[in-house]
């Protein structure tokens, strides 16, 4: 495997591929670079995609009673903006690069196209999507920690 | 997929735009004559092979390998039948090519001068008007002067068309290996504020025109089966063949089904010439299934396709013809849809003030990031320079 496909698999997302699956998966992506303190979506934005950061770290914050709440900050590896993947409900919160990064975008349309083509890929990313959702939300119910929701 | 489409609904000013973008399109279409035919067979051929080529990719094949594989055996197939359907044939048939066609023209003829015989039978009134010498005058004016006024330019048409019609295999094959490499090159060049609304864009285009060429498609196939079964009804010779050409020359509105029409009528004429019957029989054939086409399997084929006023569409369909002809005529409608998508879409992304003061603000970070070492003379000064100098930040 290359190492771009190494760093795919170290992701929780991806970690079910096998080498041909991530293979696949590799030609939807898009790359991105973002500098420090661009702007990757906005809270209220119409998500479109999901992030999966491949380098550098990027803030999750959402307004809440007029004041900016950080809601999290990724490392390599970590994802953000999954929920667009399920539905085009607007973003929950804005992303921002905190120093120059580089994304793996996996665009909606492409995912749910992978689902109908090719059901295995698309259920291991589903299952992981639902495992990722469901640790936050016992994170949530543990910690009283209604941030994480934003994510 | 329709959320970002329905929350916002374009205006005049920006369906004033898609349609003369339309027009404009349609002028330089007609420059390239030579390379629409061959893109339309190329596209739709795309869209037919895209889900078996994608199967192959999945089960371990390269891109190359796989688009290899399945226009190879696709072209071979479609080789192989138009070898057996040409050869196939239970008509009347010459020695050779020039003959049949010979054969068939007369056949044509002598229908046209029958039929004109028994209407002058019918009304006295016609046979007054002389209509048969008229008719006939007609004929031979156009027929003795054929080769003069018209072979050349046939020679040359078939000349220049041949070849780039074989550009269709090629176009599919590069659609097929390259289709995604050049989605996300075009990707690529979007600034990052535009990117999700960008590939939502490239999304819809992709959408809109497999929606209209696999609709294309399912309306051939549909008016292949339904015309076949009428001509195989009333005994004329190779129904699916004639249903196939004649359904393929219908992508053509209005021209290509009157072309279908005749060739249905003088192979029907030339099969059966003693019995004019046969072939006022296909003439009702072609225009029940023209009427069946036109409000049962267009609307549920095409209509449901491109999303566009009905008005719009007939208007469109005229203005196309009158812009670029034939190639207008066929190419009207999926050009108008692409254009609607991608105006409606640039109109949204231009209108919208947050996402164009984050692109500006990312130009900005850009430039500070080339420039960090580059201002010198005020480094020198110890003067905060403009790498140093922090932005205002978007909130």
């Amino acid at each position: 495997m290359s190492p771009r496909l190494h760093r795919l698999k170290s992701s929780s997302l991806f970690a079910a591929l096998t080498p041909l699956e991530l293979k696949i998966v590799d030609g939807l992506l898009h790359e991105r670079r973002y500098l420090k303190d661009e702007i990757v979506f906005d809270e209220g934005e119409e998500g479109q995609a999901l992030y999966l950061l491949m380098s550098g770290r990027v803030r999750i914050s959402r307004l809440h009673e007029g004041m900016t709440q950080v809601v999290a900050e990724l490392e390599p590896g970590g994802f953000f903006g999954d929920l667009a993947l399920l539905d085009n409900s607007p973003r929950n919160a804005q992303a921002r690069a905190l120093e120059p990064c580089e994304m793996a975008v996996f665009f909606r349309a492409d995912f749910l196209g992978l689902m109908e083509t090719d059901a295995v890929i698309g259920y291991k990313i589903s299952l992981a999507l639902a495992r990722h959702i469901g640790l936050r939300l016992r994170e949530w119910m543990g910690t009283g920690r209604p941030q994480l929701e934003a994510l | 997929m329709t959320g970002m489409m329905d929350s916002e609904r374009s205006g005049p000013i920006v369906w004033s735009g898609i349609i003369a973008a339309t027009c404009v399109l349609l002028l330089l279409l007609k420059q390239l004559l030579w390379l629409a035919l061959p893109f339309i067979f190329g596209t739709v051929l795309y869209y037919v092979l895209l889900r078996p080529m994608q199967r192959m990719v999945r089960s371990g094949f390269s891109r190359n390998a796989a688009a290899l594989w399945v226009c190879t055996v696709f072209f071979g197939l479609a080789t192989l039948a138009m070898v057996l359907a040409l050869n196939w044939s239970d008509g009347p048939e010459e020695d050779s090519w020039e003959a049949t066609i010979g054969l068939y023209l007369d056949g044509g003829v002598a229908f046209v001068r029958n039929t004109m015989a028994l209407l002058e039978a019918k009304f006295p009134i016609l046979a007054e008007m002389r209509l048969t010498s008229t008719v006939n005058t007609a004929f031979a004016a156009y027929t003795n002067d054929f080769a003069s006024n018209h072979l050349g330019e046939i020679v040359v048409g078939v000349v220049t068309w041949v070849p780039s019609l074989l550009l269709a295999p090629f176009l599919t094959f590069f659609l097929l290996r390259d289709g995604l490499r050049f989605k996300k090159f075009l990707a690529r060049a979007v600034p990052n504020a535009y990117f999700e609304r960008a590939l939502y864009l490239l999304h819809e285009v992709d959408q809109t025109a497999r929606r209209y060429f696999e609709g294309l498609l399912k309306l051939t196939v549909l008016d292949t089966v339904v015309l076949a079964l009428g001509l195989w009804i009333i005994g004329v010779s190779s129904p699916l063949l004639l249903g196939l050409i004649s359904a393929v020359l219908a992508w053509v509105p209005f021209v290509g089904s009157i072309a279908g029409c005749v060739l249905v009528v003088i192979v029907a004429s030339t099969d059966a010439p003693a019995t004019p019957l046969v072939a006022y029989g296909a003439i009702v054939v072609f225009v029940l299934v023209r009427l069946l086409d036109d409000f049962v399997f267009m609307p549920l084929t095409l209509g449901r396709s491109l999303h566009i006023h009905p008005l719009v569409t007939v208007i469109m369909i005229f203005v196309g013809g009158m812009l670029a002809g034939v190639v207008g005529l066929m190419l009207v409608l999926p050009l108008l849809g692409v254009v609607m998508v991608v105006g409606e879409t640039l109109g949204r992304l231009v209108t919208n003030p947050r996402l164009r003061a984050r692109h500006r603000y990312a130009k900005a970070l850009r430039v500070r990031q080339a420039s960090i070492d580059l201002d010198i003379a005020r480094e020198r000064r110890g003067a905060p320079t403009a790498s140093t100098k922090p932005l205002k930040p978007l909130k």
